[in-house]
């Protein structure tokens, strides 16, 4: 029986459709993702990418060459770039603006194999804070008022090269879909004066049967009005708005959440590929800031979507999503999996 | 003064000879291979100085000519030469020198010729 769901954050509604017989285990990847012979980000090969914004390296290595753990490098060949002013213009009813921005690269690891989900604790920290040092780093440009920290992994998620990497994309707009998301949450908070995602957080506790896993600061479920088999939210239990408010102690707790997570997924589906977004407040001010109090209604949070479908006509001509697994099958499946 | 050999690799066999004519007139020594295969015999059998290589091939596109050339000598200036800018999103693109669009005028590319083999013999 199909059931219609509508999100509570942004109102949209999914449709998630048991009926049409997709089974979790009928998503169970086989995709084998080959390896160049020769990558650009693999250690050894640092000049072939730009000279390094910033890396995590053993003692005494020196910059752009071996011996680092993670490196930040800008894009070689740039969509957005930093030098220029933000200028505004219309062309007739249309609009434009000058491509200012920032588009780096995080290799998260020298090994050229080396999945999230098999990775050390310490490794996914260093990341995790990689991430954080970046949006510190950017947010002193103020022409910029978004960053976008992702991860693509596998052909089908879009990744170009199956070595380990997140992307920072800093533009001085905010994405739609995360301005989307940031109204829904002050429409919720105004009417209901308590933050959206903290009232899902504890939704989730109390009925369990989304819950993907959980630890002292971190929960991870697959969201009630999930657009994707298998989709997952991970989310920080205290209320913060911005990725940066996270502390040292929480980022521990961040890794082994996100790590037994992505375990889960990679054991359970045989590692399909994904992508993660970090979704978080703005980094700068918004012109005629429409949300002067994000800090009080808005909650960072990463959406995983593993790529098991594909989006068709019916969803991008209509923005409904069809989901054939509902979330709480998707959850119990995951959480089932022995991670030991 | 010692020639600099280069490799030209295009599916395209006028494009190909019209390359050849204009580096030949700049002084170069060339070779044209017209699949990614062929390109990766090549190299395996001559020394080149740089290779221009490009990528909308069929069996074995130029990027992952370029990743077994790479593969082979890591130190080969390799110039991505297409009439596709979006090659750029892929990231397997930035193990090359440089990344240059087709044109009927080869000013940009000549003037990259040049820069990639004085880089690569500082």
């Amino acid at each position: 029986m199909s059931e219609l769901r509508k999100d509570p954050i942004i109102g949209r509604w999914v449709i998630i459709a048991t009926d049409r017989g997709k089974r979790p285990t009928d998503f169970v990847s086989t995709d084998q993702v080959g390896g160049p012979t020769s990558c650009p980000f693999c250690e050894g090969n640092e000049g072939m990418t730009p000279p390094e914004i910033y890396a995590l390296r053993k003692k005494d290595s020196l910059a752009n060459t071996e011996g680092w753990d993670i490196r930040v490098v800008p894009n070689k060949f740039p969509a957005l770039r930093i030098e220029g002013t933000v200028e505004r213009q219309g062309a007739g009813m249309f609009d434009m603006m000058s491509g200012i921005g920032a588009h780096e690269v995080i290799i998260e690891t020298p090994g050229h194999q080396d999945g999230i989900h098999n990775r050390s604790l310490d490794s996914i920290v260093n990341l995790l804070d990689t991430y954080q040092r970046r949006m510190e780093d950017l947010r002193k440009d103020n022409r910029l008022l978004y960053v976008m920290v992702f991860k693509n992994e596998g052909e089908r998620a879009g990744a170009s090269l199956s070595h380990p990497h997140s992307q920072v994309i800093a533009t001085p707009i905010v994405p739609k879909r995360v301005k989307e998301e940031i109204d829904g949450s002050l429409e919720y908070y105004d009417y209901k004066m308590r933050c959206a995602f903290c009232d899902i957080i504890q939704e989730e506790k109390r009925f369990a049967d989304r819950i993907v896993h959980e630890n002292v600061s971190f929960i991870s479920i697959c969201p009630f009005a999930s657009r994707f088999p298998f989709e997952i939210w991970l989310m920080p239990k205290r209320h913060m708005a911005s990725y940066t408010d996270m502390t040292r102690q929480e980022m521990h707790e961040l890794a082994d959440c996100l790590k037994i997570t992505m375990r889960r997924l990679a054991l359970s589906l045989g590692e399909p590929q994904y992508n993660w977004m970090l979704h978080t407040s703005p980094i700068g001010q918004v012109p005629r800031n429409p949300w002067p109090d994000v800090n009080e209604h808005y909650h960072w949070h990463f959406e995983i979507i593993p790529k098991l479908t594909r989006v068709a006509g019916y969803e991008w001509g209509t923005g409904f999503y069809i989901n054939p697994t509902s979330p709480e099958t998707a959850a119990e499946f995951l959480r089932e999996v022995d991670v030991d | 003064m010692e020639k600099h050999r280069i490799l030209i690799v295009d599916d395209e066999v006028n494009q190909g000879l019209l390359y050849e004519q204009e580096l030949v007139d700049e002084g170069y020594d060339v070779d044209v291979a017209n699949s990614g295969q062929d390109a990766l015999e090549m190299a395996k059998k001559n020394e080149y100085n740089l290779v221009v290589l490009d990528i909308g091939m069929p069996d074995m596109d130029g990027l992952e000519t370029l990743g077994r050339m790479l593969g082979m000598d890591n130190r080969l200036p390799v110039i991505l030469n297409t009439a596709y800018p979006s090659y750029k999103d892929n990231f397997m693109s930035w193990a090359a020198d440089a990344y240059v669009i087709k044109s009927s005028d080869l000013t940009e590319l000549k003037a990259k010729i040049k820069e990639s083999i004085a880089k690569r013999n500082a």
